[in-house]
């Protein structure tokens, strides 16, 4: 794992943001991670990135509080963090990947509404970090293939984002380029 | 021969705008190809036909594709082989040109540099080509490399490096996006659409699925258009 002690320090904090449901804190965190992922694309940093911006869409949906098997879910990930702080404490490495494995396997055994929810929100939250990682200069295909999502999900998404004002995105002008294609198509 | 080189990016903001028809008219009046490569049709095509959420339009793709709108780099007796071992070295070259932080900052995909190895390749045998590439690191790097490193260095806050020249390994390839596609069929009268809205309708449209182009180049864009009917 790429610098763990931040990613220590963001699950030590995500930990105690969730126990009082600061999704705010949460979202706050997740982007902490963006820069490393950006620049190692460490999938631990990556996974971390998405786990936390997650979370953070958990904790303040409270309707979901009430489906079956929500107690059960929620403290078997709050377990799992528990563990993941352990063992990036202790720098184990095969245990941490055990223990972000074994999140992705308790979304898996939920069912119903609550699986379908907390499913979608697993799967958004990789949209939203793979537009802020491409927000950050990498293309969109290795984004895409970061976050196991297709470009598809990919541009839909940093479409509506503010990236494309981003004052070094200005190459050469629109009309050296209208001029290239009318040339093109004579 | 003249021949466009499309990245999966530029086919998904036609297809995610209904703008294939459009797409079809374009080519139907170019005096050239329209070329996918392998990898490009997997990303465009193969991949999102069997996700429910883009099945329709990546079967409306694969309609371009099997109607020889769109093409394989064979049609112009170019090898795949051949691609994809000069893709592999465009790739590994690239993502060894920007460092920081005592490391290299990989950022292109095999895809990508299949079109750039494409490109080069159609070069080098004379036939003119054009990148049709709506995403923004690989034009950037195309056109621009040092906008990316200061775009990189900014970001990231990492002072950034330049360790590989990218001229000598992107040198040459002229890159257009879905915007000047769609003003190309909007002035040949190929959207059925009237109005005096109709070009900033489409140029937002493609930048609302992904093209990177800001809206200084879309008035820049509209203004070109209004002095060319005065």
């Amino acid at each position: 794992m790429q610098e763990s002690d931040n990613v220590l320090r963001i699950f030590q904090e995500a930990r105690v943001a969730m126990q009082k449901g600061d999704g705010s804190k949460l979202r706050s965190l997740s982007d902490q991670t963006i820069n490393t992922a950006s620049r190692t694309q460490d999938p631990d940093n990556v996974t971390t990135a998405v786990i936390v911006y997650a979370l953070s869409k958990i904790v303040e949906r409270r309707d979901y509080r009430k489906q079956k098997g929500w107690n059960v879910f929620y403290e078997s990930l709050s377990r799992s963090i528990d563990k993941l702080i352990k063992a990036i404490e202790e720098k184990k490495d095969l245990l941490i990947k055990k223990n972000l494995e074994e999140m992705r396997r308790q979304i898996k055994t939920l069912s119903g509404d609550l699986k379908n929810y907390i499913e979608d929100v697993f799967r958004r939250s990789k949209v939203n970090k793979a537009s802020r990682i491409y927000a950050h200069g990498i293309s969109s295909e290795k984004t895409a293939k970061l976050l196991g999502i297709t470009l598809w999900e990919l541009q839909n998404y940093a479409g509506a984002s503010i990236t494309q004002e981003d004052p070094e995105t200005r190459t050469i002008t629109a009309k050296e380029r209208i001029n290239t294609l009318e040339e093109f198509f004579k | 021969m003249k021949t466009i080189i499309f990245d999966a990016s530029t086919l998904i903001s036609f297809a995610m705008n209904g703008l294939l028809s459009e797409l079809r008219g374009l080519r139907a009046g170019f005096d050239g190809k329209f070329i996918i490569t392998k990898a490009v049709k997997k990303e465009a095509i193969d991949r999102p036909i069997t996700i429910k959420r883009f099945e329709l339009q990546a079967m409306q793709l694969k309609a371009l594709f099997l109607d020889k709108v769109l093409e394989l780099p064979s049609s112009l007796n170019v090898d795949d082989k051949l691609i994809e071992e000069d893709a592999k070295e465009i790739m590994n070259s690239a993502n060894q040109i920007f460092y920081g932080k005592n490391r290299n900052i990989e950022i292109i995909h095999l895809g990508e540099s299949e079109c750039v190895a494409l490109a080069k390749i159609l070069k080098d045998r004379g036939i003119p080509n054009l990148l049709a590439i709506d995403e923004r690191t690989m034009r950037m790097l195309c056109e621009k490399p040092e906008n990316l490193r200061e775009l990189l260095e900014r970001k990231l806050h990492t002072k950034i490096t330049v360790k590989r020249s990218p001229r000598k390994i992107l040198s040459g390839c002229k890159v257009i996006r879905s915007t000047e596609l769609a003003y190309m069929a909007y002035k040949k009268g190929l959207i059925t659409l009237k109005g005096n809205m109709v070009l900033d309708a489409l140029l937002y449209a493609m930048k609302f699925k992904g093209c990177s182009i800001s809206e200084g180049e879309i008035q820049e864009i509209k203004s070109l258009d209004i002095r060319a009917s005065k």
